[in-house]
């Protein structure tokens, strides 16, 4: 039996319309008009255990709103859902005691005790044995590096530190399913990277089912073997990144660095960003990327050359635009 | 037991939080002990010059503030400051973190704001209900006093049932500012006014609608005699009813709850 299992699984929520200016104001004092507002339309998806899954869609494409009915934090209003065997929003003990749930922008921990007082609540919330709470935070504190930090005052702490003791927290009682809502948004370069390590590191050694929630691709690209994309509620692709990836992007970015002055020009059909008489910068399809770099390397006198993928936002809005959406570009940060 | 333990870690954190600030901690016992010596003030200057009200003589009328006070004392240490929070956590979908921890947030949200500086509280009202029933002269004995106490505790639940009802309402409304300020302004009133002084629609408000009426009057009556057989059935129901309906009210609340879409 799957972990999640959802079908047709619809959120539509209640909205006040108020006309604007002052007569509207008053007109809704006596007159309220509501619209109904679908966040999530007849969503099915299933998981199994173990997955490490991306859900990816631009702002107000309705993943949180999933993640939500899928904790059970809101009700569904119709459909079919299914959560470790639970109907999610009876909100069963039993059932929250078997995943845990990271959002980045909301903190579990308290701001002005130290991170072990958390931890203790946790301990008590979950009912963890003292020999496993035990285990649990040397073995993460090692994992994740923090010893220094657990009698640190939480507000002391950077964004970075303050992140990977709320996973700590999260993992403290071996929860079978994680939710992961932007756990990386406001990091650094480095310090999503080590995130990023800790992740695939949890998902391996527990076999932790994840459900991952992001604007950076990056997240998604290097830690999620699948990924769902969603937009104005509904699913538009469910299935491997890679493939997803290779569908979408199609080019690729070569920079060159001359070893001495040259007269290049970037060939037919390519997109030059640069050009100088000591670089070049152009994209062009992947499948000419090789042969053309070759080729130039050939006939130049390269001081230095290199071959990217292309920049991982512009795939995105090419993911979007071509299932006919409307990105809202933040999707690929 | 387990419940037990779990509230005693939350005022652990609760005491632990408050000591990171020294200031606002002795300062608590400062703020909740002025406003409680401005409330008698304000009494004596009501009461301090007749000898009875509403057929209630002094004796009487002392310990009615003194019970009122308890009342008010008992819900600032344990639950008012959590259950006050509500209409913020909904309104900004902090309520989140509560919904999906393995503990009722609502048990959760009564006990972890527990506030230590209005304990000095309870014995000043205290000793003003024991002054009041000197002043009385009225015998007491074991049974009256425990009775009196089961009132002060069943009222007690009927004022947390009332901040529940109302601060649950911002499950459904988007702003209930105004229904504070009214809930502020009633307690206020009651405060002031035994329960028998109300006669036909505000004994109706203030008895069976929104019960402040009854809250410190009831065992009042009980402890000085002067509590009728219905007064004490009606009390009860109050409590039972008004329970049972702040419960179901949040589960419906929970269950409406939007998380700040």
């Amino acid at each position: 039996m799957s972990l999640i299992h959802t079908k047709d699984l619809t959120k539509t929520f209640r909205i006040f319309e108020k006309e604007p200016g002052l007569t509207g104001s008053v007109k809704s004092l006596f007159n309220r008009k509501f619209i109904d507002k679908t966040a999530v339309a007849n969503f099915d998806l299933c998981v199994e255990q173990g997955e490490f899954i991306g859900l990816i869609g631009p702002n107000g494409s309705g993943k949180t709103t999933l993640v939500k009915m899928l904790t059970g934090i809101i009700a569904p209003s119709s459909g079919e859902i299914s959560v470790l065997g639970f109907y999610p929003n009876k909100l069963e003990t039993l059932f929250k005691k078997q995943y845990a749930v990271v959002m980045g922008q909301k903190s579990q921990l308290f701001f002005e005790l130290t991170p072990m007082d958390t931890f203790r609540l946790f301990k008590e919330l979950y009912g963890i044995p003292e020999k496993t709470y035990k285990r649990n935070v040397d073995d993460f504190v090692e994992l994740f590096g923090v010893s220094e930090l657990l009698n640190v005052q939480v507000r002391t702490l950077s964004l970075g530190e303050r992140m990977k003791l709320e996973l700590i927290a999260a993992l403290l009682h071996n929860p079978g399913l994680l939710f992961l809502d932007e756990p990386t948004i406001g990091l650094d370069a480095a310090t999503q990277r080590n995130m990023r390590g800790f992740l695939r590191e949890v998902n391996s050694r527990k076999s932790t089912t994840i459900i991952l929630t992001s604007h950076y691709m990056e997240d998604v690209r290097t830690l999620c073997p699948r990924c769902v994309v969603i937009n104005g509620g509904k699913k538009i692709y469910d299935g491997g990144t890679d493939s997803l990836f290779d569908m979408y992007q199609s080019r690729k970015k070569i920079t060159i660095t001359f070893g001495r002055e040259t007269d290049f020009i970037p060939p037919e059909g390519a997109e030059t960003l640069e050009r100088s008489p000591y670089r070049a910068v152009f994209i062009l399809p992947k499948d000419q990327a090789g042969k053309i770099a070759a080729q130039i390397t050939r006939d130049y006198d390269i001081a230095d050359i290199s071959i990217e993928e292309e920049e991982i936002g512009k795939t995105v809005e090419k993911i979007y635009a071509a299932k006919g959406l409307n990105n809202e570009t933040e999707a690929g940060a | 037991m387990k419940n037990l333990r779990f509230i005693l870690l939350l005022l652990k954190l609760r005491l632990s939080h408050m000591m990171v600030f020294r200031l606002s901690f002795f300062g608590a016992f400062f703020a909740d002990g002025t406003l409680f010596l401005m409330q008698l003030l304000s009494f004596s200057v009501i009461y301090g010059q007749v000898d009875a009200i509403g057929g209630w003589s002094r004796g009487q009328m002392l310990v009615f503030v003194g019970t009122f006070s308890m009342i008010n004392a008992i819900n600032m240490t344990v639950y008012f400051f959590g259950l006050i929070n509500i209409p913020e956590l909904i309104r900004g979908g902090g309520l989140d973190l509560y919904i999906t921890k393995p503990v009722n947030p609502l048990f959760r949200l009564t006990f972890e704001n527990a506030d230590p500086g209005s304990v000095p509280l309870l014995c000043l009202s205290g000793a003003i209900i024991a002054y009041g029933l000197s002043v009385e002269g009225a015998p007491l004995t074991a049974p009256l006093i425990a009775g009196y106490v089961a009132f002060v505790l069943i009222m007690t639940l009927l004022y947390y049932d009332m901040e529940l009802i109302l601060r649950t309402i911002p499950f459904f409304v988007i702003s209930a500012a105004a229904i504070d300020r009214l809930e502020g302004d009633l307690l206020t009133l009651n405060f002031k006014i035994p329960g028998i002084i109300y006669k036909g629609g505000f004994k109706i408000l203030f008895y069976f609608i929104m019960p402040y009426g009854i809250m410190a009057t009831v065992p009042t009556q009980f402890v000085t005699k002067t509590l009728t057989p219905a007064g004490l059935v009606h009390a009860v129901c109050a409590a039972a009813l008004f329970t049972v309906f702040a419960l179901w009210f949040w589960r419906f609340g929970l269950k409406h709850y939007k998380s700040a879409m």
